[in-house]
Formats: structure tokens, sequence, C-alpha cells
């Protein structure tokens, strides 16, 4: 049992943890503190990196047993065997899809004409409410806050933060994130916006024309923020308010974010 | 020998959250074991030890996430002090009420990181989907937490049956 002075000095502790906290946090994001913040974040990106390829490591063997226990059932003799031989496929197969990722990625760095840093994502944001990455690439490489960062297939986010051997990319399910967008069929102007599980998008209405699913949505240009043409996704479905000056839709991300492990930063363009 | 543990959990926890936890996301949210760990210091080593550890834990967390370095760690204060209150008055603790615990820290923890996010003018998330998320992240931190608990229990004994070196 506590003695009674403990809730005051609970009390306090809490007080001025409070305001050390709150105090820390204002200086740190004056612009002044960038430098420092990205360093200190930086420090943590070596550990963030051993343990998100220790968690990759991990799942290949998930899968192994997964496939395993439902082996089960087969004879004793073919077990080993079937083992040895699931763990190659699952191997192969995590090669195969890396492999077809690199490709459309050097695909894409070809054909979009931009120069681009490739980065490989070493952790997520602790909470749900911001939707960022942590990239083991910083200053060092030439990667800089405000850079388009995309993958192999289109646009998924944007450099907030950079260290000297990291960076912070905020995603496009951010819900700060904003990317001005045209529908390939339509040609209807929009923008869209992060969400916690989707992507939605504020059409702006025009007479005789409306959006349909199935159409891509693809970054315009407009208001320098991004490259013009970069893909963004696909509507899934649209929400037609005729109250409204503007459509809503929501669109399904040609990312997936849970399953994104690099990415490249386009370091030619910075937003106007 | 206490500190290094509390560190080694801590800095565990919080590089197992911006790794590992998102694949566990559902509906979008995923658990909070750094917010889980505290939880489970709360009850085993008192609200003023667990306060110095949510500071240190939710610094970590924020040199994990963008923006200003401080709101994961003043978020998780709240609720380590309000839960004090229930602790200090409470010997025995079962699955449930750590559970609770861990529901009522989410809340304040996401409450308190929100309205910071709007003070700081960092991303701040439509009002609806924070609700839904802090709800579906209380829910999972609540099922995660007596194991928390448990596992803190557990490091304690073996740091107690450590030879204390001065």
């Amino acid at each position: 049992m506590q003695g009674a002075r403990a809730p005051s000095r609970a009390t306090g502790l809490f007080v001025v943890l409070c305001a050390a906290t709150l105090l820390l946090a204002m200086l740190s994001q004056q612009p002044w503190a960038a430098g420092a913040r990205g360093m200190a974040k930086s420090a943590l990106a070596p550990v963030e990196s051993a343990m998100t390829s220790f968690a990759a490591h991990v799942d290949r063997v998930a899968a192994v047993l997964g496939d395993v226990s439902s082996l089960r059932a087969e004879n004793q003799r073919l077990r080993a065997a079937d083992e040895q031989l699931r763990r190659q496929i699952v191997e192969l197969q995590a090669s195969a899809k890396e492999n077809a990722a690199l490709r459309q990625a050097l695909n894409f760095q070809k054909s979009s004409g931009h120069r681009m840093v490739a980065a490989n994502v070493i952790g997520r944001g602790p909470d749900g409410f911001s939707r960022t990455m942590e990239i083991d690439r910083g200053t060092a490489d030439g990667v800089q806050p405000g850079m388009v960062v995309a993958t192999g297939a289109g646009l998924f986010g944007r450099v907030r933060e950079s260290g000297p051997h990291a960076a912070i990319v905020q995603t496009l399910g951010d819900p700060q994130s904003r990317v001005n967008v045209y529908l390939s069929t339509s040609n209807l102007q929009g923008t869209l916006f992060g969400g916690p599980t989707s992507l939605q998008m504020e059409i702006q209405h025009m007479l005789g024309v409306s959006a349909s699913n199935g159409e891509w949505a693809i970054t315009s240009g407009v208001g320098g923020g991004y490259p013009r043409g970069l893909v963004v996704g696909e509507v899934a479905s649209v929400m037609h308010r005729d109250t409204s000056t503007t459509d809503q839709a929501q669109v399904a991300w040609v990312n997936d974010p849970a399953s994104t492990t690099f990415v490249l930063v386009i370091t030619d363009f910075l937003p106007s | 020998m206490r500190r290094v543990a509390g560190l080694g959990l801590m800095s565990a926890a919080a590089l197992a959250q911006a790794t590992w936890a998102p694949r566990f996301e559902v509906g979008g949210a995923f658990p909070n074991l750094v917010l889980a760990a505290v939880v489970g210091l709360s009850w085993t080593l008192g609200t003023r030890s667990a306060l110095v550890w949510a500071v240190a834990g939710g610094l970590l967390l924020d040199l994990t996430s963008s923006g200003p370095i401080g709101p994961h760690a003043l978020a998780l204060l709240p609720g380590v002090y309000v839960s004090g209150f229930w602790i200090r008055n409470l010997e025995h603790p079962n699955a449930v009420h750590v559970a609770l615990t861990a529901a009522v820290c989410t809340v304040l923890y996401s409450a308190v990181l929100v309205l910071a996010d709007d003070l700081l003018g960092t991303a701040l998330p439509a009002p609806g989907a924070a609700v839904q998320l802090t709800i579906a992240a209380a829910i999972y931190n609540a099922v995660l937490a007596p194991f928390a608990y448990e596992l803190v229990r557990r490091l304690q004994s073996l740091v107690r049956a450590a030879p204390q070196t001065s």
C-alpha cells in the first residue's frame, strides 16, 4: 500500500512531465531544430531495419509452419521432403514477387524520365492516426523533405522529414495528405485525400459529365505539389450529390502500404 | 538492473510497435505495445515509476513517427495518472482490471494525441475516423494488456531474483 503523500507526489511529477514533454514538442517543431530532430530519428534506423528484415524472415518461417500444419494428414515418410519443397516454393515465390516488383520499379524509373533513389521501408508510424513510413535513405543520399515517393505501381506519398540516413514518408493514406488528380475517362478534376481504410476523392461537377467506377485517378500536376501523370488508384465507388458542387468517390489505391517493402524517391522534383 | 530491464522492455516495445504491430492492423487500428507495457508497469511498479517509463516509451515512439518529438510521450501520461487513482486502492488486480485500465489509457492517449496534433498543427484525422480508430485500438489494447501485465510481472520477478550490483 502506498503512502498518503503518494497522490500529491504523483500529481507533481505528472504536471512536471506534461510540461516538459509539451515544451520539448514545441521546441523540436521549430525549423531550427529540424536537423537535430532528423539526426535523432536516424539513430534508430539501423535497429528498425534489422527488426523489419527479421520480421520478414519470421513471416516466411510462419508461412512454412502454416503449410506444415495443413499437411499433417499426409504420411510420415513424405512430410520431411514436402516441408523442404514447400519452403523452397515459399522462398521462390517471395523472390519472384520481389523480382517482379523490382522490374516494375525499374520500368517505372526508365519510363518516367525522373531521377530516383530506391529505398527500403524500415518502419511504420506507431499510431493509427498518421499514416507514415520510415525509409533507409536520407539527406546523405540526396533525399530531402517535400520529395515525391512512388513505387512501380504509382504514387505512394511524400518525404516529410529527412535525417542523414533515414527519412519519414507521409503516405497518401495520411489524413493530411492531399493530391490533385484527374480521372482517366471523364477527365473530371478533383482532390484526393487520405483516410484510415481507403482514399477519398472530391470530384468537381461538370455539366453533362459524371465519374464512373473503374476510372483511373492520375495526378494532374495542378498546384505543383506532384508531377503530372502518376497513377494513384482506381475509382471503386462514386456517390453523386445533387445538392453539392462536388461528388464523392472512394478510390482503391494502387499501393498497399502493408505489403510495400521498397519505394522510389523522385529526387529531381520538388513542390513549387 | 531495474532500469536496464525497463529500458530494454520499452525499447523492444517501441521498435516492435514501429516494425511489427502495423502487420496486425484490423479496421485501421493496430495494438499499441508501448501503451500495453506502460499499463503493465503501472500495476506492478506504481504510478510514479510508470509515469517516468511512459515518457521514455513515448519518446521512443516519437523517434519513429513524423513530426515533433514529445506528443506520444505527452499522450501516454494522462492515462497512467488517471488510472493511478484506481491502482492505488486495489491490491490484487485481475485481467479485467488491467484490460479496463488499458482501454481507458487508450481513449485518453488518443484524445491527447489528437489535441496535441491540433495544437502543433500536424496530421489530424477526421473526427469520425478518430473515434472509430480509438474504439478499435481500445479493444485491441484491452485484449493485449493482461498479457503485457503478466510479462512485466515475470520480468520484475527475474530482476528481483538477479544479484544486485551497486
